[in-house]
């Protein structure tokens, strides 16, 4: 499973709301970010942050980084290949590699390696169940959502187990699969029905059964997780803007291309 | 006017219904019309009907789930619902809203409003109520059995501190371990409770009731008294809705005439061995979880397989089928297996879970599917499937989508297409598993005639009643490990000890 409780890290122990509202602040730090000099030391800081702080296996986290890798790469260099740019270095067709678009595609692939990487550092570090909570209580969240997202979330790994069953049944039966078009539709609507069946009954139930312990009859509320503030929130904080500022700083001090701003100005 | 004694009964009534009128929103006619029921506080009263016929509905009626959690076209002349009731569904799996143990109980502590610094002891003192002391409850429900998610949510009702438990087929989806676990609990922490019950296996709970309902088809109770008297005077009624009691085996004994089981065993050891299995290990999640030794399935054949929850059962016939990866060598009629495509036209397979095999989308279509694959013409397809369909009482159904009908129409239907065309072995994961006594006859009675047809059976089951009659041979496993091949007794309750002598 993907949140192991015997990788705990500090990160781990960071309140889930306080966490969500800093990387999605830093997402929205990055798109006000122009100057390829500074994505480049802050895309090395977030990761070396994911590698040394999320308590996973190195090995793990780099497996989970993998296709943000290659949103990089593909992102990156669509712009480099198509984007606009006056300074011509190389052309062959329709593909051209200007100075600006190289510099713009390689800030793009890095923006959109950044919110991968800010990504990964909640998902791996945030245990659903604890964000709900938080969110219920630092942010007013109904707890009917709240319980309704975790209780769905339990479904999961069983529509999986259902995935497998059903995939050997059809196989008993000797369900052919049939290539291309056909087959894809076919495919889709012997799994997609059944799975989704199986599980509207399932969720009904899951309410029956949360009413019947009296979900929505509680008056006062209390909560058994009960996440908090401590000194190690300051410490988010503080590291979470020192990456931005530290980043910011070694970018425009000692700058590794001279282009400092790679939108494309006519 | 009513008199001061009245009254007082009144106060002394857990639950009452007076005209209670109600409709499914998808049918044209009242699943009840004029039902009225009191029950005394502290009663412990157990419900009995076929399938269907809205036990489980006047239950969410009585708790008020009806109509407030679901909505039901519904009316009544008096409703006094249960003041509190601590309620356990049948489906182990779709009962939680948490992914841990301790959460699920603190779930309902938080809606009851327990202050936070007394729910860790309090989830200790409920989950050692029911059995379930563990060392760290902070346990993913995951790992648990089906037994064990029963007793948690007993125990998750236990924490609401109810008057009244309400055990909706708690143990439909157990097996008899699992099962005589929950009534235990039962027994003690029910005993100063008024409790009711919906079951339709009651050899392990009718003793323990002061009242037994009986409800029929068309929603009316037809039967209303102490266990004794109902089992005496009721018991074809019983026996029609095809719930469990303590003597259904030897009614079945009976009907089916079991001095015919105990015939001469025919399978024919002289021909060459449909399915031989040489050293054959299967593996789940890179581990070896079967491991057979050399083994011969021969025509005509009865296997049952039996052993503990996890001793490697359904992975031997999975492992058998070539559904998991497997090492060692199968040979099907002397020739090696290979994949699962191989078998798929001569062997049949009936899983354990029958709302997860259907490939149709009619249930004539679904029986209709395995003969579209072999070159017949339509006419001699349609005259197969309602024959079929007619065997396994499911003619009226045959425009349904599978997914609509009852699990035990599920189950029957998956087994009727896999019996369909001429199959050479069978392999069945407890197909009678959480059936009715009617349907459990019904299947097994269907098997045998193929059998004696020359179809080998290789059925997973944990019904020792099962074994005793119908085995032709036993192969008990364990840990992963043929334990035991010795020949099936096949004796019914009158049989016994004449029956060795076959």
């Amino acid at each position: 499973m993907l949140y192991k409780k015997k990788y705990s890290s500090w990160l781990h122990r960071i309140n889930p709301a306080l966490k969500l509202v800093l990387l999605m602040g830093g997402i929205i730090a990055v798109l006000f970010i122009h100057n390829v000099n500074v994505m480049i030391p802050l895309v090395a800081a977030l990761a070396g942050m994911l590698l040394i702080g999320s308590g996973q296996p190195i090995g793990r986290v780099l497996l989970f980084m993998l296709p943000f890798l290659f949103v990089f790469v593909s992102t990156g260099s669509s712009m480099i290949l198509f984007g606009k740019g006056e300074t011509l270095w190389w052309q062959w067709g329709p593909a051209v590699i200007s100075r600006e678009s190289f510099y713009r595609g390689v800030h793009i692939g890095l923006r959109a390696l950044s919110f991968g990487l800010i990504g990964l550092l909640f998902a791996l570090t945030t245990r659903p169940v604890l964000l709900f909570y938080s969110l219920m209580q630092q942010f007013r969240l109904p707890p009917r959502y709240a319980y309704g997202f975790m209780a769905s979330l339990r479904l999961l790994p069983l529509i999986l187990e259902e995935f497998k069953t059903l995939q050997k049944a059809y196989k008993v039966r000797g369900v052919d699969s049939v290539k291309g078009w056909k087959g894809w539709w076919q495919k889709l609507r012997l799994y997609a029905i059944p799975l989704l069946a199986q599980s509207i009954r399932r969720a009904q139930r899951i309410a029956v059964a949360m009413e019947a312990r009296r979900f929505n009859k509680s008056i006062q509320r209390t909560y058994y997780y009960r996440p908090g503030f401590s000194s190690e929130d300051g410490l988010m904080v503080i590291c979470w803007v020192g990456i931005f500022a530290g980043a910011w700083i070694v970018g425009v001090q000692w700058p590794l291309f001279e282009i400092t701003d790679v939108r494309f100005n006519e | 006017m009513e008199s001061p004694a009245a009254h007082n009964d009144v106060l002394q009534l857990a639950a009452q219904l007076e005209g209670l009128r109600l409709r499914f929103s998808s049918r044209d006619t009242l699943l009840f019309d004029g039902v009225s029921l009191r029950i005394p506080r502290g009663q412990k009263v157990l419900l009995l009907g076929p399938s269907g016929c809205g036990k489980s509905t006047l239950l969410k009626v009585l708790t008020g789930l009806i109509p407030e959690a679901i909505e039901l076209p519904v009316e009544w002349e008096l409703r006094k619902p249960l003041e509190s009731g601590g309620y356990v569904f049948q489906d182990p799996d779709a009962q939680f809203c948490m992914p841990y143990v301790d959460e699920e109980i603190a779930f309902v502590l938080e809606n009851m409003g327990v202050p936070r610094s007394d729910m860790p002891e309090r989830i200790r003192y409920y989950l050692r109520r029911v059995g379930l002391a563990f060392e760290d409850p902070h346990r993913p429900i995951s790992t648990l059995s089906q037994g064990q998610k029963q007793r948690l949510a007993l125990a998750s009702a236990l924490a609401l501190e109810p008057e009244t438990l309400v055990l909706d087929e708690p143990t439909a989806l157990l097996d008899p371990k699992g099962t005589t676990e929950i009534w235990e609990h039962v027994r003690t922490l029910g005993r100063d409770k008024t409790l009711l019950i919906v079951e339709h296996k009651i050899a392990e709970i009718v003793d323990f009731v002061d009242r037994v309902l009986v409800i029929d088809q068309e929603g009316s109770l037809v039967a209303d008294g102490g266990p004794e008297e109902v089992q005496k005077n009721h018991r074809s009624l019983l026996d029609r809705y095809g719930i469990w009691h303590a003597d259904s085996w030897a009614v079945h004994d009976q009907q089916y005439e079991v001095a015919q089981l105990s015939q001469k065993n025919p399978a024919n050891t002289d021909l060459p061995p449909l399915l031989e299995i040489d050293q054959l290990k299967g593996f789940y999640e890179d581990e070896a979880c079967i491991n057979m030794p050399e083994v011969q399935v021969h025509e005509g054949e009865w296997i049952t397989v039996t052993g503990p929850n996890g001793a490697g059962k359904s992975t031997l016939l999975q492992a058998l089928m070539k559904l998991i990866p497997t090492k060692g060598m199968s040979h099907w009629k002397g020739e090696a297996i290979k994949n699962t495509e191989q078998l798929a036209s001569e062997v049949g397979f009936v899983f354990q879970n029958p709302e997860l095999q259907f490939v149709a989308q009619t249930v004539y279509e679904e029986v209709a599917f395995t003969l579209w694959q072999k070159n017949i013409s339509e006419q001699q397809v349609d005259s197969e499937v309602q024959r079929v369909l007619k065997q396994f009482g499911l003619t009226e159904f045959e425009d349904e989508n599978p997914y609509r009908l009852s699990t035990g129409q599920q189950r029957r239907l998956s087994v009727a297409s896999a019996l369909v065309t001429d199959r050479e072995l069978l392999l069945l994961d407890e197909p009678t598993f959480g059936q009715d006594a009617g349907n459990t006859f019904a299947i097994l009675e269907e098997l045998e005639r193929y059998r004696k047809a020359g179809t080998s059976l290789l059925m997973v089951t944990h019904d020792p009643e099962i074994v005793r009659r119908y085995a032709t041979r036993v192969w008990e496993i364990e840990d992963g490990e043929l334990k035991a091949d010795y020949a099936g007794e096949r004796v019914g309750e009158q049989n016994t000890g004449v029956g060795h002598a076959v």
